[in-house]
């Protein structure tokens, strides 16, 4: 009995190492038959078209994306919605409001981008990293955002959004202490206040410091700080903004 | 006669006053602007499409037929809101006063659309409803019509949602068959509004 059993296994044993030899033997030929047949091609290259060749769609290799639009001209805008509203295209009329309103937005988050500090805190703005986007549905979709780094990767990343939505799930945690305040003796979310305007302060080992500020009624500022040695040095750098002159560009109260 | 002329002339003076307040809205937009106000400029802008808003609803509502079958429509029920962000201009007549009622409302940018389009172009989900509703077609839109409880165990009530481009057109009719709702739909001129709202 037990012979029968050494020899099972040392069967099932010389089967396998055959199959794995007759496998890579099998590769190894289908390798060098690939390679007489086109021989610039490398096996590493046609083992990737295959790849892509397998979901039966051509990956782009061309094309130099979109060109960039200047906002919407305000003033034409707003001339076409009256023009359209007088001829009671109200369709038309509404679809000009909304283009005067992203233009004007658009220029208020320039105009805030511009308020915003060349240097904070050591670090220099990196102005190719600036964005102001906004989106038609009036208001609720305006980011800025601006970012500033040294070349020992620090950096600082703003935003400031007016996002309802948003602050009201910010608003949630402002008013409900029991949510983001622990006992426990790593304290990594809590509450604090930012030139009196109530705020949330979160560090993540891997992400550092998020400082999110709540301005006025539904525009919230958000500092996302990489390598700051301490909190004190994050709420040092965010007193230094003048969130003031921000809240009122908003038109925050 | 006299009320038919009263109510004419108090439609007159309401677009009137629309009018009036759009290019009231507009003429701070412009010089708040001018004057580099972006904010007060972004708000009049606001105020202005609401303005819009109001007017297309009002002009949808004179769209909707005054009669249903045996409903006459509740003209003080008739309303037109609408909100800058989310969701824009809500419009709603309803109709009879008696045994049987119909309910008819308008919502742009209506947060159920991309819902109900999903129940309409996928019918695996329709199928999950247990067979309460079932798609068809009015006036050539695709539409979901759902069956629910009447007013005696004996009884249904339908609701037939049409989405119209970004808006949701739902039409509610309380104890009645599903060919009597969409008999009655038939009677909406969808293509008119789908034109004023899109």
């Amino acid at each position: 009995m037990k012979r029968t059993l050494y020899f099972s296994c040392l069967l099932v044993a010389v089967i396998s190492v055959h199959t794995v030899s007759a496998q890579s033997l099998f590769k190894k030929l289908k390798d060098k038959v690939s390679q007489k047949i086109n021989p610039n091609t490398d096996n590493s290259s046609s083992n990737n078209n295959n790849n892509d060749a397998s979901n039966g769609k051509p990956v782009n290799k061309v094309g130099g994306g979109l060109t960039n639009t200047a906002p919407p001209d305000v003033k034409a805008e707003m001339a076409d919605a009256e023009a359209a509203h007088n001829e009671k295209k109200y369709s038309d009329a509404r679809y000009a409001l909304s283009q005067a309103l992203m233009g004007v937005e658009i220029q208020l988050g320039n105009q805030i981008l511009k308020s915003l500090p060349a240097t904070s805190d050591g670090l220099d703005a990196n102005a190719s990293k600036d964005v102001v986007m906004s989106t038609q549905w009036g208001w609720s979709n305006l980011s800025i955002q601006r970012v500033w780094e040294n070349k020992n990767d620090k950096q600082m990343t703003i935003i400031i959004g007016n996002a309802g939505i948003y602050a009201g799930l910010a608003s949630m945690y402002f008013t409900n202490a029991a949510m983001v305040e622990t006992n426990n003796n790593k304290q990594n979310f809590k509450q604090t206040r930012v030139k009196g305007n109530k705020a949330i302060i979160q560090y993540e080992d891997n992400t550092g410091y998020t400082l999110i500020v709540s301005l006025g009624q539904s525009s919230m500022m958000v500092w996302q700080c990489v390598n700051f040695a301490t909190e004190q040095e994050v709420m040092d750098t965010a007193n230094s903004f003048d969130i003031d002159g921000i809240k009122k560009m908003l038109g925050e109260q | 006669m006299k009320n038919f002329i009263l109510l004419i002339a108090l439609a007159a003076v309401v677009n009137v006053c629309r009018a009036q307040d759009f290019n009231k809205a507009m003429a701070t937009a412009k010089a708040s602007y001018s004057a580099g106000k972006l904010e007060d400029a972004h708000f009049a802008l606001q105020q202005a499409m609401q303005e819009v808003d109001l007017t297309v609803g009002k002009e949808v509502l004179k769209l909707l037929p005054s009669k249903l079958g045996t409903m006459t429509s509740v003209s003080k029920d008739d309303n037109v809101s609408s909100n800058v962000g989310f969701v824009g201009a809500t419009i709603h007549r309803a109709y009879g006063q008696g045994a049987q009622n119909a309910d008819i409302s308008i919502i742009d940018n209506s947060p159920l659309i991309a819902m109900t389009n999903s129940l309409l172009n996928m019918p695996m989900m329709g199928m999950m409803t247990g067979g309460k509703d079932k798609n068809v077609k009015v006036q050539g839109y695709k539409a979901r019509l759902e069956k629910q409880a009447g007013s005696t165990p004996d009884k249904s009530s339908y609701e037939l949602q049409i989405p119209l481009g970004n808006a949701l057109f739902t039409f509610k009719v309380n104890d009645c068959t599903d060919d009597q709702i969409l008999a009655l739909a038939d009677t909406v001129p969808l293509q008119e509004i789908a034109k004023l709202i899109e």
